[in-house]
Order: structure tokens, then sequence, then C-alpha cells
């Protein structure tokens, strides 16, 4: 027992003890956060009430839309060739969740109180929306991955009564997802006098759910690729040729949506006047949209995966740069204040990221996530040249 | 968005609720129960007692709300003429003037070196045994001029004054010469009283203000008034070297250069006589020496004084007329701290004359008996015993027309260093903080070396408690009694809202027991702070309940002096006998002022509205929402010196040094700058506002106004160059 | 939503040609309603001291929250701590806060404030001082303010002194009462001599953000029905689609079978 424990520690990838450490560091400043309060471990201001852990969580959201986007492709529109992505994928989606809970309750001023979210709830606040779905869809997140846990276990028996009522479970999870996706942009419909218009619109709950579904994609590609190099272990070419294939055309719609909102908005004055904001939203379109739609529009980039794996980052870039514009560069504030996060803000961040990516990696170790996928052992010489990989895939 | 300087730690309001509430319950809780009986609180103990503020000498009145044995908030109380119903910042902040931690709440008897801040706690009989054992050893010793007595204006001056005046010592500082001895000297000069009262009735149409910063050193019901005046349409044109707050508000702003509000008044002077626009049948009636006058200012036209005011001859000459043309609706106010410049006194009395001849008289002033009345009775007492000594500030014989209850403060430190004509070897200090307010700190300190003895009675640990040996602690205003005080035809009372924290006393009950143990008991025929009320009461026919539930009596109305004026002639006096029987110029003279060498600027001085002198900048509410003190510098000079906004600066003067950030603004004349008073605190007992800005008082270099015997306070000029 | 734009019972009328930037509101404030050292609910906005010496100018005005007749602070609220009362006061009930700050964001006067400093923070705003009102005082700013730069009354009395104010006066104020449209109107009014932008007064529409906020939220359980249905159906179709294609499949699979079968006998 003890010599196999021994031995696992030593197979461990090395990195994986770099995160332990940040995770360890990351939630003892979590903690004193608790204690000490916001202010003295934050530098959120009544300018800037908001800071980089929103931004994160509106990013991790975007990019966990790979778990709604893949369960409403494979379940309801039962495109089987994808099933095998779902479980790493709903793996990724509810840590990515898991971490956003964990963050929000850093965040919260009052994080001893969270319940009253369900106490005293305001339907008319966007927020209220978003804690609601997110709490209900990290359920079935979980429920949707419970196979993977049980299989090995003495529960199997549950995995019956969990099967028959995935369907259903699926479809709650998917509108869950749906609206809280987009409920993330309604957030900021309030918010006219404060974003920059370049980003302000009544649609930005569809820019950010149609957003959310282009990062999700992206996010289980580049996963996968990098799971494939990691871990040996990986979808097939054709499963994520399938998938990228969606790709430019949720882009070019979203970008339809864009600059039809902006021309409709007659804001279009402002997108080559308005400085830093100009190169912000240009940077978020050109790198997280046009690029990609070009580059996946080759056959033989969804098919290379590290060519659709820069692709997919391309992608997450973009729709993080919009979550992180959105939430904050391109928050104005009368008083012309700026934020910039304390060095705990990021530490907690960091930390938290950090155990997120631990925990993958441990479940995707010891649990079937890549069952239904092709097991690969890779040499050393592989991990570095990837290109060859192509050679040994299936 | 007004930029608030760092915050320190701070109590919080709520916090303090809990420790002092436990000190509260430890006594009799008498105060609830007489408010209870005075039909002010309730069962619980909550409801609101009207008093006064003492955050400054305009003594507001108050409302206060009591909760729970806890003073919570305190709102102007509207029967009050100086509040109408509103308080300013500082009367707000009052609740943390008595709930500051930094409260010296037990007597102290010095252990360490002097200044080294090290106390202990002592009974009141043993500091005042100590107290009094010390100054009967002086006495005995050095005889009782050499302990010499220091206090400002408060409501038990009387008392302080009992202490002195019996113990035979003639040697009183008060704050007056560092204040407003040129305007008081002015007006008794001409008018034969202190300060004729101001009346901003509807009609007011003009008012010079003559560097009164009305809107920053406030005087709540002037400041109301000067704010309703100019909401309705009334013209102001303000004389400041500084874009004030005032200035922001006026008509009309005139930044002057320091030290010639002499040379424009004459020239108004000029303009009113020589156009013949005064009021021939008032300077007829009821005045005396025009001739003299009209000789005077024959070359003080306006184009005389325009290079020296470098206000234009047009402006001058305009006002000049504007003003006559509003007369008599029209007021040159004569300004509170008018101790400026060596020439102040002229100033104050070329402003006086201005009234006079525009004959505003009853309009827009007065007569005022000040802040005693005739109808109030007092404690019994025996005459005070004669002291031969002479005064060591020179009053009378340096300073022959300057009242003795003035006095010239910063002389009296001057011969205690000289120790001509005698030495001085103990200080008694209530309510006063020489060591900041009095110019030339290392002046004072240096008289604080030569004493035997200095015995202080505060409510903090300011400055000159921390160079003292006893400090004996007084109940804040809200926990105390002070003897009445009149204000038009009514008396006011301050009366204790919630119970003395700690050990501190009334300053009624702490001079009478020195008064006992000095062997003065004959003075103090009080039993206690309420007896005290009720003997001043007595004459009126009203019980002190009466008084504390409403927080004043009617006074029975005072005789209209109508025109008469108590000066030698009777009349006002535009020639003065009494100055030039003592050989100074009987009606106003142009006297240059003193001008800052080359590369050198005028140190201005002028209060914040948050902060009353050098008390209270260790109120946590204020603080919090003051700016940071900095040294006002006029931005294009800023810029010719290569000196940028922030930065650190060495400021230096004849006598002393300080360093401070550096403010740069359009708001400042280029041949000034400006340093706000109060900050530099050397005691570090003031755990808020120690380590805060720097002290103008170092920097002062002591001249004194030959005449009224105020301190020239804009009369330094220093270098200023990055640190 | 007709109750939101009801007009409020009480309403501020500041007038920033008579503010002296002393200070008083805000210690007043902070005194009145036990506001935590480092925080406040009031503040001064200011013009800065504009022009070249000697010819200087300088605004300022108290600020707090302006008391919104369809306030985005009430509608962003993720739990109901913020609360429009019937007399038009926006209040706040500490005890159910959880502290996300959404408030604050909302807001789209920048005014709700936050007690960064303590452990277990709340947010920081002004409630018209109902305690004060119910004991038939003044709010506690209005009260001292000793140049009255600060009036508080029935709204509609504010109003109207607001207008009647700049019509009688239009040489000393700008033509406008900020605050009787900006964001659906506010129960705090302005009138100034200098421009609202130069006193840092944000520019604001005629309707409220929170209109546009409800627009989306109030349609959002219908979208969520409508996505319920039509992921079912969309599955079930599909499902029966895929089942017919099958069962075609096998039949014709079937029918070839036999045929092989029938070709084979
Ligand atoms: N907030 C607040 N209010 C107060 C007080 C306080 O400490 N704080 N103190 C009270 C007391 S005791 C007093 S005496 C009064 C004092 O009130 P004021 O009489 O208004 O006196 P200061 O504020 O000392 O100075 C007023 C102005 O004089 C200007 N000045 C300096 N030299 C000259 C000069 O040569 N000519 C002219 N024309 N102006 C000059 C300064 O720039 C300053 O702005 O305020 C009272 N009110
Ligand atoms: N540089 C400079 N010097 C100046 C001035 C200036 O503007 N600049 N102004 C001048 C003017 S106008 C004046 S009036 C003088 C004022 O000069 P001072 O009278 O010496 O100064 P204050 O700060 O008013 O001193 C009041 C003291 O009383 C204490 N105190 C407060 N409340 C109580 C109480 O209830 N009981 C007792 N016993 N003590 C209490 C305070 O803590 C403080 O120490 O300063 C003059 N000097
Ligand atoms: S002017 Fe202000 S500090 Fe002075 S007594 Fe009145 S309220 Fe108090
Ligand atoms: S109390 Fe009145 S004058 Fe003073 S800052 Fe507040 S609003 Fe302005
Ligand atoms: S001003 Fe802001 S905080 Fe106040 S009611 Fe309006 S939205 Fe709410
Ligand atoms: S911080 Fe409190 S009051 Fe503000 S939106 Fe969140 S829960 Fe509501
Ligand atoms: S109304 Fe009350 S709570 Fe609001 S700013 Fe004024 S004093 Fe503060
Ligand atoms: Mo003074």
């Amino acid at each position: 027992m003890f010599r196999k424990l021994l031995h696992e520690l030593r197979t461990m990838p090395k990195f994986v003890y770099l995160l332990v450490a940040l995770t360890a560091f990351g939630l003892t400043v979590g903690v004193y956060r608790m204690y000490a309060g916001l202010g003295a471990t934050t530098n959120l201001s009544k300018e800037f009430p908001w800071g980089i852990w929103i931004s994160f969580d509106l990013a991790t959201v975007a990019l966990s839309g790979g778990a709604f986007t893949l369960a409403a492709l494979v379940y309801v529109f039962q495109f089987e060739a994808l099933h095998p992505a779902v479980r790493p994928t709903v793996l990724a989606g509810l840590l990515g969740y898991s971490s956003v809970l964990v963050i929000l309750l850093f965040d919260l001023g009052r994080w001893d109180r969270f319940y009253n979210v369900f106490a005293h709830p305001n339907f008319s606040s966007a927020l209220l929306e978003v804690s609601w779905c997110i709490a209900a869809y990290s359920t079935i997140l979980f429920y949707e991955l419970s196979p993977v846990l049980l299989e090995k276990s003495r529960w199997k028996w549950m995995l019956n009564v969990i099967k028959k009522y995935t369907i259903p479970i699926v479809i709650v999870g998917v509108t869950l997802s749906t609206m809280h996706q987009s409920s993330l942009g309604t957030m900021f419909v309030i918010m006219s006098p404060r974003l920059h218009p370049l980003w302000y619109s009544m649609l930005l709950p569809v820019f950010f759910l149609v957003s959310s579904f282009a990062a999700g994609i992206s996010m289980i590609i580049a996963g996968a690729t990098v799971s494939y190099w990691l871990f040996g272990r990986s979808l097939k070419r054709k499963t994520l040729a399938t998938l990228s294939w969606f790709l430019p055309w949720i882009l070019a719609f979203y970008l339809v949506l864009k600059f039809g909102e902006l021309v409709i908005a007659n804001e279009t004055g402002g997108l080559l006047s308005s400085g830093r904001y100009s190169t912000l939203f240009w940077t978020e379109l050109v790198v997280g949209a046009i690029i990609p739609i070009i580059l996946f529009a080759y056959e033989r980039v969804r098919y290379n995966r590290l060519a659709s794996m820069l692709g997919a980052f391309l992608v997450m870039g973009g729709v993080i740069l919009n979550r992180f514009d959105v939430t904050w560069f391109a928050m104005k504030s009368v008083s012309h204040q700026t934020y910039t996060p304390h060095w705990m803000e990021v530490a907690i961040l960091v930390g938290v990221v950090s155990g997120l990516i631990t925990v993958y990696t441990l479940v995707a170790r010891y649990f079937p996530v890549y069952e239904e996928t092709i097991a690969y052992k890779p040499s050393p010489r592989e991990i570095i040249q990837p290109e060859d990989a192509r050679l040994v895939s299936v | 968005m007004t930029h608030y300087i760092t915050r320190r730690s701070f109590l919080k309001l709520s916090a303090a609720a809990a420790g002092t509430l436990a000190i509260g319950q430890l006594l009799p809780p008498m105060v609830a129960q007489a408010a209870t009986d005075a039909g002010l609180l309730n069962a619980h103990g909550d409801g609101y007692i009207p008093s006064m503020c003492e955050m400054c000498v305009w003594r507001c009145g108050l409302i206060a709300k009591v909760k729970d044995g806890r003073v919570v908030k305190l709102d102007g109380n509207p029967d009050h003429p100086h509040s109408k119903g509103h308080l300013c910042v500082r009367g707000q902040s009052g609740v943390m003037n008595t709930y500051d931690p930094d409260r010296v709440l037990d007597p102290l008897i010095r252990v360490g070196q002097r200044g080294e801040g090290k106390f202990r706690i002592a009974s009141w009989d043993e500091a005042l045994d100590l107290t009094a054992n010390k100054m009967l050893a002086i006495k005995d010793t050095y005889g009782p001029e050499a302990m010499v007595f220091s206090s400002t204006h408060n409501l038990s001056q009387p008392q302080f004054e009992n202490i002195l005046y019996a113990f035979g010592s003639p040697n009183y500082g008060t704050q007056r010469s560092l204040c407003f001895n040129a305007m008081i000297v002015a007006n008794l000069m001409t008018y034969g009283m202190e300060e004729p009262e101001r009346i901003y009735d509807d009609q007011l149409e003009y008012v010079i203000l003559t560097g009164r910063n009305l809107m920053e050193a406030i005087s709540t019901s002037e400041t109301s008034a000067l704010s309703d005046g100019i909401a309705r349409g009334m013209k102001v044109v303000y004389l400041d070297p500084r874009f004030t707050k005032t200035a922001a508000k006026a008509t009309e702003w005139l930044p002057i250069k320091p030290g010639t509000d002499l040379a424009f008044h004459l020239a108004l002077l000029n303009v009113i006589v020589t156009e013949d626009l005064y009021n021939h049948s008032f300077v007829n009636d009821y005045t005396v020496g025009f001739e003299h006058l009209a000789q005077e200012i024959e070359t003080y036209t306006p184009e005389w004084a325009a290079p020296i005011t470098e206000i234009s001859a047009e402006t001058i000459r305009r006002i000049a007329r504007e003003f006559a043309a509003a007369a008599p609706h029209a007021l040159a106010h004569n300004g509170w701290r008018t101790s400026n410049f060596i020439n102040s006194f002229h100033t104050q009395r070329a402003i006086t004359i201005l009234n006079t001849l525009v004959g505003n008289w009853n309009v827009a002033l007065r007569a005022s008996g000040g802040e005693s009345s005739s109808a109030l009775g007092a404690p019994p007492q025996p005459p005070y015993p004669r002291s031969s000594a002479q005064r060591l500030d020179g009053v009378p014989s340096r300073y022959p027309v300057v009242p003795l209850k003035l006095g010239v403060f910063q002389e009296l430190r001057e011969s205690i260093l000289s120790g001509e004509p005698y030495q001085a070897h103990g200080w008694f200090i209530s309510r006063q903080n020489p060591v900041m307010s009095l110019p030339d700190r290392a002046r004072t300190l240096a008289a604080f070396e030569k004493m035997d003895f200095i015995a202080t009675v505060d409510i903090i640990m300011n400055d000159t408690a921390w160079f003292s040996d006893v400090v004996l602690p007084e109940a804040s205003y809200l926990e105390r009694y002070d003897p009445l005080s009149p204000v038009g035809d009514r008396v006011f009372l301050r009366q204790p809202v919630i119970e003395p924290q700690g050990n501190a006393k009334s300053a009624l009950w702490i001079y009478k027991q020195l008064g006992e143990r000095l062997g003065l008991g004959d003075y103090f025929q009080y039993e206690d702070e309420e007896d005290y009320i009720r003997q001043q009461l007595a004459p009126l026919g009203v019980t002190l309940e009466e008084v504390r539930s409403k927080g004043y009596a009617e006074l029975p109305p005072a005789d209209d002096p109508g025109f008469e004026w108590n000066t030698p002639s009777g009349k006002i006096e535009i020639y003065s006998e009494t100055l030039a029987n003592v050989n100074f110029p009987a009606v106003p003279t142009w006297q240059a002022p003193p001008e800052p060498p080359q590369g050198q600027f005028y140190l201005l001085t002028g209060k914040v509205a948050q902060s009353t002198q050098f008390g209270t900048q260790n109120n946590q509410l204020l603080h919090k929402y003051s700016d940071e003190p900095r040294l006002w510098i006029n931005n294009n000079i800023a810029a010719e010196r290569n000196l940028a906004d922030g930065d650190w600066v060495e400021v230096t003067s004849e006598v002393g040094q300080v360093h401070i950030h550096l403010q740069v603004t359009p708001a400042i004349r280029p041949d000034c700058v400006y340093l706000p008073p109060g900050y530099g605190h050397l005691s570090k007992g003031l755990t808020t506002a120690f380590g805060i800005g720097a002290s103008d008082s170092v920097l002062h270099v002591t001249y004194s106004d030959p005449i009224s015997g105020s301190q020239a306070l804009s009369q330094t000029f220093v270098t200023v160059r990055k640190a | 939503m007709a109750e939101h734009s009801k007009s409020p019972r009480y309403g501020f009328l500041i007038d920033a040609s008579l503010c002296i930037d002393c200070r008083s509101c805000m210690v007043a404030c902070s005194v009145e309603n036990k506001v935590s050292m480092d925080s406040t609910r009031i503040w001064i906005k200011e013009t800065g001291i504009t022009g070249n010496y000697p010819d200087l100018k300088r605004f300022t005005a108290p600020y707090h929250c302006m008391h919104c007749k369809d306030p985005s602070c009430v509608s962003a609220c993720t739990v109901s701590a913020l609360t429009r009362t019937d007399d038009g006061i926006v209040a706040y009930n500490k005890d159910i806060c959880i502290g996300c700050r959404y408030c604050m964001y909302a807001c789209p006067f920048e005014v709700p404030n936050y007690e960064w400093d303590e452990r277990f923070p709340l947010v920081v705003k002004c409630d018209m001082c109902f305690s004060r009102l119910e004991e038939g005082q003044q709010p506690a700013c209005a009260a001292t303010c000793p140049t009255n730069a600060i009036r508080f009354g029935r709204y509609e009395t504010m109003l109207a002194e607001a207008h009647r104010l700049i019509t009688e006066h239009p040489d000393k104020y700008v033509q406008h009462v900020y605050g009787e449209t900006e964001n659906g109107g506010t129960a705090t009014l302005y009138i100034s001599p200098v421009p609202f932008e130069e006193l840092g007064f944000p520019e604001a529409g005629t309707t409220s953000p929170a209109y546009s906020n409800r627009l989306v939220t109030e349609g959002t359980p219908m979208v969520a029905g409508a996505m319920l249905v039509g992921l079912s159906g969309t599955y079930l179709t599909i499902k029966h689609l895929k089942e017919e294609a099958a069962k075609e499949r096998q039949e014709a699979e079937q029918t070839k079978a036999s045929h092989t079968e029938e070709d084979g006998k």
C-alpha cells in the first residue's frame, strides 16, 4: 500500500507538486482574506467594486461552456460521434464551475450569508439568475459526471438509475446553462453608464451566450489536445474535427451580431477613435474571431491537432479578453479611478486555478475519464515534437 | 472628488460605545437622573438635551441626542441665535471630541523629563495639592507675580480670573493678542465698545470683507447670514491674498497685497470724502474729528493706493462709490483675526471709520453688550488684593491703550525669556495651547524651560500639556456645566448631557478646589456647578430646572443705547484724543509694512473649516473629512522654480524651518505661500494628529503692533526649496 | 412597473451655488448613521479651481444617494436587501445583504459605498435618514448645512422651488434641474451655476438602466420555459427520426435478408 503510494507520488508529473504548492499558498491567503476582510487583501474600491476575481469567473464560465454545448450536441441533437468528448468536458466544466463557486465565496463580502441567495431572492436581478443557475447547473454537472466516479466503485448499481434520467436532466442542464451564460451578459445590461459603448449592448446576453458556445468548443479541442500530450489520452481527430467545424459558423454569427448591433446603435464611430478601447475591442475580435474563422475554414486545420489547438487557444483568448474587458478594462468610472489587483487577489486566484488543474490531473489519472477515448502512451520525444504525434494517432 | 488624507487606525463610534458605557455605569447616573427630572429623557434614559457647542468660541446652541447614557448625535438648536438649527462641521464632530480615545481622563503628574511624555496617573487630591503647593511655594519665594496665568476665551474664565487676581498676579496671557487685539482696540478707540454687532438683515446690500474668511473660519450664524445674503443678491467684496472658499462665493475677489489693506481702506475714505459721498448729518451729529481725517487722507488717492495694494485705482474708486451708494445698507467687516501686520490697528480704525462715514450705525452695526449681562447674579466674593507688580507683557507701560484683559501674550513670553523686569517661575494654563498658538515655537518652549512648574487644564494631551508638570483633565463640554452665556435677550445654559468619563471634572469644580487649596475659598462661594448657576439665575426668578429643559432663560430687555457711545466724547471718535494723548496717530495714517526680500514669500496663515485652532486635529471625524495640510504656492511661481504639486519642500524663516508637501494652486498670490495652521503637533499623546503636517508657529517671527499689541502673523517671510 | 415611477414623497433640493465645501453634512451623516470611519455615505463633488489667476472659480456640491424613482440598485440587488419604500426612499436592509457589490456597479450615479475595512462589511448608502424622518426631523445633512445648500421637504415643493429659482435667476443658474429626469427621475434634485458635467455629475438618459434590466430579466423565465419545451421537442423528434431511420434500415435489411433468403430458397 505504502509502496504503491510512494510509487504514485514518484511517477506523478512534477508540475503537480508545483500546483499543490501554489494551491496551498493561495488557500492560505484565502483564509487570511476571510479573516481580514476585503479592504486589507484586495485593491477593490468604491469605483471598482469588482476585480480580477469576477473577470476570472466570467471567463471560466464561458470556457466551461463546452459542457453544455457538447451535452446539447450529443444528447439533444444526438451527434453520437461526439460522445467520447463528453466525460473530459463535463469534468473540466464541473471543475471550472467549482472554482467559480470557490472564488465567488472569497468575493462575497458577506460569505457567511451566501444562503440568502435562496432565502431572499430578488427575481429582477441578473446576478440572482446567474447564482441560481450556476448552483443548479453545478449539481447537474456533478450528476452527469457521477458515472465516471461510480463505475469503479461499490455503488455501481446506481448507474442504471442515473442513466435512466440522463436525458431530462441534460435538457434541464442545457437550459440552465443557456440561461446563466446569457444572464452573465444580462448583468451588464444595467451598467450602461459604466461600460464603454463598444461593449455595452442590450444584446449582451446573446453575445455572451454565443461566445460561450465558441469558447466551450475551443476548450474541448484545446483540452483534448493538451491531455493528448500530457496523458496520452484524447479524443479522436475526427471527433475534434467535427467539433471545430462548428466554430467558424458560430464566430461568424457572433461577428455579425456584434457589428450589427454597433451599426444599429450608431456606435461605429468609436470603433477606431476610442484609443485604448479600440485596441482592446479589435484585439478581441481579430484574435478571437476573425483569425480563427479563417483557420477553421480549412479542413487541414480542423484535422491537425496542433493547428486546431492554436486556433482554439485564439478563440479562448478572445473570449477571455472579452470577459476581462466587460468586467474591468472597458469599465469607466466618473472619478477616473483605476484598478490593479492586489497580490493577494492574484495569489488566491492562482491557488484556486492550481487546485483546479491538480484535481483535473488526478481525476484524469485515476478515473475512467477518457474511457471511451483512445489510449496512447507518449514518449518524451513526442511530447517535445507534437507534430509527430499525428503519425501514431488513430 | 475631494481627496482626503490617509486614514490612520480609527476608533469606531460603536466601539467607543462599549468602553465608555462601562465607565459611565460605575458612577451614579446623576446626569441622567437630573435630565429625566427635567423631562428631557424618557424612562430608558433616551432623549434630547439642549446645551451649547464649544468646538470653538462661537458657542452655538445644540441639542444632544442621548441614548443609553451616550451622546449619539448633536444638532443645532433652532432657539439659539448662533446656530439657528445648524452646526458647523466642527460642531457636528463634537461627539468625537468627547469620545476621543486620546482623552485625558485622570489627573497626570509628570515623571520623565519635560517633553518626554512620561506621566503617572494621580488622584485629584494629589494633583491639586501638588499644584497648590508649587504655586504657594513660588508665591512665597518670588511673590505672586512670578506665577503666570493664561487661558483662552471660555465660559468659566471669570472663575479662572478669580484664581489669578485673588492669588495676586497681574500676569495674564490670553489668545486675544494673537487673534483680534487690533480689531478690539480699534473699536474701543472709535466706538467705546469691543465689538459692535453686525446686522445681516434683508436689506443689507454691500459687504466688504477684509480677510474675514467666513466660509472657512466659520461662525455658524454669521456664515449662514452671509450665505443667505449672497443668495439673495447682496454684493460681497473680499480682500485676501488667497482665493479662499469665501472668495469663491464673493461677488468680487481682490487678491490684495498682504499688509496693504490699510492703503485700500484709506483710499476708500479718500474717495468718499473727496467725492462727498459721506453721510453729512450722521458725521455732524454723532462723530468727532472728521476734519482731521479729511486732512490726513487727502493724499491717499486710489492712484496712490493702486501700486501699493496692487488693486487698480478704478476698482478702488468704483468700490468706494458702490459702497457709499448702498449706504446705510453697507457694511465694512472688521475681520476677526486681525493680527496680520504691525499696521493692523490702523487698518481696523480705517474700517470702523469707513462704516461711520456712511452712517450705517443701527442699520448694519449696532451696540453690543458683549458676553456679559448685568441682569445675572454671581456668587459673592471679596475684592481682589492690589497687585503692585508690573505686568510682564508691558501693558499698560508699553501698550497704554491695550486693555488689561486683552494683554499682549507674545510679549509676556518675551519677558519670561529675558527675565525682565523680573523672572516668572510658574505657569498655570487652562484651555489654551500656547506652544502652538504663540509665534516662534522654539521660543515658547525655551520659556517653558525657565519654569519651575507648569500646570495645564485640558481635555486631551495637547502640546502644552505634553510639556507640563501636571495635567488636570477637564470634563468635555458635553459632560459639564459652565457659567451661563448671555446672547442678546436670552441667557443660555451649557449643561452635561452625559456623565463625565473617567475622573474628568468641570472647570468650575477644578478652580474651586484649587482656589480653596490656595487659601482663596472666599472667591469660590458656590457648592457645586448647579449652585453657581442658581446664583446666576437668582435675579431672573427662573429655576435651574426650567432652564435645563428649555436650554435658556429670557433676560429683561437691555436699554438701547441708541446713538450714544462709551467714548470720552460720547460720540464716535474719528479722531481719538486717547490715542493722541499717548502719541499715537489719532486718525488712521499710512504705515508701510515690511516686504519680503527678493526670492522670499509672505507666509500666510488662516483657518480651515474642519479644524479649530490647534485643538481639534486629533478629532477622528474631522480628520477623516480634512484635506492633507500642504504648503500652497502659486502655480506660475512653482513652474518658474521647477516645483511640482506634492513635492516635499523645506520652508525656512528667520526663526525656524519645517518640511511639508507642496500644493501647487492658482489660488494664491505669487508673492505668498500659505500653510494651514494647527498641524505639526509635538505631543505624541495625540495619536490621530501626531506626525501630520507642519506647524507654522515654528516659522512665525514675533512682531507686535505697537498700538494694539497684535502679533503680526502675516509678517513672516520664508524661502521655499525642494527638500 | 407602475410602482417604480411613483413620485417620491420627499425630496432634496441641492444648490451648488450655495455649498461652501465645509463638510458639515458629511460629518453629520457619519455621526447620525454611525458610518464606519473608513467609509462615507456622502461626498462633495467639485469643479476644482478653474480659470487663471486672478479670474478663478470654484463650485462644490454634496452628493449622496439620489433616491431614484426607478432605482437600478434595487433592480440589481441579488437578494432583496435594497428596496424602494412607499415614500420613495431607497432603503438598505443590512441583515440580508450578501456583499456581492452588484449594486455598486449597477447604480448609474456610483453611489453605494462599501465598508472595505470591515471583516464583515456592509454597503454604505444614504437612507434619507428615515429614522430621523420618523421622529419629525430633517435628514442630518440637510438639517445642519449652514448655508442651506441642502434643502429637504416634499418632493413637489422641492421641484417647484428648483424651477422657480432657475427661472427667476437665469443669469445665475444653468437652466436644468438635474435629477428631474435623469435615469428616470430622482428624489434628489440639483441646481447649479455651472454645467453639471463640470461638477463631475454623470450624464444620464431619461430612463433608468433598471428598465433595460427588467426587459431582459423579466423575459427570462419565459425563455427558459420555451427552451425546455424546445429542447425536449428536439430530442424527441430527433430520437423519433433516428428510430424511424433505424427501423427503416432494419426493415430494409430484413426485406433485403428475406429477399436474399427468398433468393436463396
Ligand atoms: N473652522 C474654523 N473656524 C473658526 C476658527 C477655527 O479655528 N476654525 N477660529 C475662530 C477664531 S478664534 C477666529 S479669530 C476666527 C478667525 O477668522 P478670520 O478672521 O477669517 O481669520 P483667518 O482664517 O485666520 O484668516 C483669514 C484670512 O486672512 C488672510 N490674510 C492673511 N494676511 C492678510 C492680509 O494682510 N490682508 C488680508 N486682506 N488678508 C490676509 C488669510 O489668507 C486668510 O484667508 O475664526 C473663527 N472660526
Ligand atoms: N500660526 C497661527 N497661530 C495662531 C492662529 C493662526 O491662525 N495661525 N490663530 C490665532 C487665533 S485667532 C487664536 S484665537 C489663537 C488660539 O490659540 P489657543 O487658544 O492657544 O489655541 P486653541 O487651539 O484654541 O487652544 C484650545 C485648547 O483647549 C483645549 N480644549 C478643548 N476643549 C476643552 C475643554 O472643554 N476644556 C479645556 N480645559 N480645554 C479644552 C484644546 O484641546 C486646546 O488645547 O491662536 C492664534 N495663533
Ligand atoms: S461655530 Fe461651529 S464649532 Fe463654533 S460653536 Fe458653532 S457649531 Fe460649534
Ligand atoms: S454642509 Fe452644506 S455647505 Fe457644507 S459642504 Fe455640506 S452642502 Fe456644502
Ligand atoms: S442613486 Fe444609485 S443607489 Fe441611489 S437609488 Fe439610485 S441607483 Fe440606487
Ligand atoms: S452588495 Fe448587498 S445590497 Fe448590494 S447588491 Fe449585493 S446583496 Fe444587494
Ligand atoms: S439623508 Fe441622512 S443618510 Fe442620506 S446623506 Fe444625508 S445624512 Fe446621510
Ligand atoms: Mo481667534
